[in-house]
């Protein structure tokens, strides 16, 4: 086993990890990080929610309608962090010419477009008794709105190509565009116009209370064990798509049986 | 040959191209010009009602006639071979690309923003007003055409054209689009529009900048 080891070591230019950018070689540690991330967003999950909907005190200005945010928060922040990771292994595929990252880039777009419309859905639900309205146009919702555009756009652009190469690539181009355009985006937008309350996590000066930011933190860390389950299944099943008559997978798949 | 001669032909070639098939101009400019004609069925004339809109209407149909001028960009020329030509040159792709956005960007861009004043008419809007709506048109028509020549040139070899298009690159001019009409809005409201135009300026030296390396970047990727 050591052997082996070492021999792939030398064969991949002496770092472990390079070694993983090979589908073959990422497919059964995925499954492993998967099985453990699904055990840790249940986990967490069931803690949070409780901690938000029966711990946590009734706000005085919102009552009991502030609790979305114990869902709504974690799902903006996902809705960002998840374009930041597509773009970054869009970068890194392009770079390197690594099939996995490409792939890594497909499996995470559905999830940070599900975490951008279940933001502005639970934005709405949460507008509608503090703002009195569903929707208002204001500077983060409209970035959220925009952000899920982008996601769509990468998702529509990758499947216009028969040529799987090209989508790949094409595909991590326009991550990068997005990427790049973000940031202008939002402040453009911000510039534009600005209703919403100030943010109030601050790292240092908080104004919320202990329970209510441990009960966010605790969903944000099972958002994001979601959002990494949910992508390493989704690569798998890319795998598989891809690689299906690969021998080594049929191997794995069928369990050793030839 | 030099980087210069090559730029300046195919910038000749464009507006060869323009001047020849006068359909690809004419076009967008009736669309845009229709586009503002709806409006005032849709909402009612009365001027007060027409002023309050006019500023988003007229800017908003002025992006879409130059989206819609995007797949002429490389359609045609993936299927003559002009393409392989463009491809094949010596010289850098991206310098290539440029000249040719700056030769449709001047044909459009120019004479939408020529109209803009005259579809101001239309909207009830001041004299003032379609002065710097003619400007900030004239800086986002190119922008658009730059930001989308990415789009249009990862799409040469894919399926879903023009909709695609538009998916792709309307979300990333809505920055453009708030500068633009903010400016034209300022003026409106009797304020001074110097901070938004500068900003309108400063996202078109930021396109000029990206746009034509990450264009040429996608056409290799698109016809590798």
């Amino acid at each position: 086993m050591a052997r082996s080891e070492q021999q792939s070591n030398e064969r991949y230019g002496g770092r472990w990890f390079w070694r993983y950018a090979s589908p073959s070689a990422f497919f059964a540690p995925a499954g492993r990080i998967e099985t453990l991330c699904w055990v840790l967003a249940a986990v967490l999950a069931a803690i949070g929610l409780y901690l938000g909907f029966f711990v946590a005190p009734t706000d005085a200005q919102q009552g009991e309608a502030y609790r979305v945010i114990f869902i709504h928060v974690p799902a903006a922040w996902m809705a960002m962090v998840i374009y930041l990771a597509m773009a970054f292994w869009s970068l890194l595929g392009l770079w390197l010419g690594t099939r996995l990252s490409f792939m890594m880039s497909h499996a995470l777009a559905p999830t940070g477009a599900l975490m951008a419309v279940l933001s502005l859905w639970t934005g709405a639900l949460w507008g509608r008794p503090t703002w009195g309205t569903y929707w208002v146009w204001d500077a983060r919702l409209t970035s959220t709105l925009i952000l899920f555009f982008l996601y769509v756009g990468y998702m529509a652009l990758a499947a216009a190509f028969d040529d799987r190469r090209k989508g790949d690539r094409a595909a991590a181009l326009i991550a990068l565009v997005g990427a790049i355009n973000v940031p202008i985006i939002y402040f453009s937008v911000k510039w534009w116009n600005t209703l919403h309350q100030g943010s109030s996590v601050r790292p240092g000066s908080s104004s919320m209370a202990t329970i209510m930011l441990a009960a966010m933190l605790i969903m944000t860390f099972a958002f994001w064990a979601y959002s990494i389950a949910a992508a390493m299944h989704r690569l798998r099943t890319i795998i598989i798509e891809r690689e299906g008559n690969a021998a080594w997978l049929r191997a794995s798949v069928l369990g050793g049986k030839r | 040959m030099s980087l210069r001669r090559a730029t300046a032909a195919v910038f000749r070639r464009e507006l060869q191209l323009f001047a020849r098939r006068k359909s690809d101009w004419a076009n967008p400019l009736m669309f845009a010009l229709i586009v503002c004609a709806l409006f005032p069925f849709a909402v009612g004339s009365e001027s007060e009602r027409l002023r309050l809109i006019g500023i988003g209407v007229i800017f908003v149909a002025a992006l879409l006639a130059a989206m819609l001028s995007l797949p002429r960009l490389f359609d045609e020329d993936a299927r003559d071979g002009t393409l392989e030509l463009l491809l094949m040159s010596p010289e850098p792709l991206a310098a290539l690309l440029l000249a040719r956005v700056a030769a449709i960007s001047l044909v459009l861009g120019v004479a939408l923003a020529l109209l803009a004043p005259l579809f101001a008419l239309f909207y009830a809007l001041p004299m003032t007003v379609a002065g710097v709506l003619a400007l900030t048109v004239a800086m986002a028509v190119p922008t658009l055409l730059l930001i989308g020549s990415i789009a249009a040139a990862l799409l040469v070899s894919a399926r879903g054209g023009a909709i695609l298009t538009a998916v792709l690159v309307l979300p990333l001019t809505i920055p453009t689009l708030i500068f633009g009409a903010g400016a034209a809005l300022r003026v409106l409201q009797g304020e001074s529009a110097a901070s938004e135009l500068a900003l309108e300026g400063a996202i078109l030296l930021l396109a000029l900048a990206l746009c034509p390396p990450a264009a040429a970047a996608a056409l290799r990727i698109s016809t590798d």
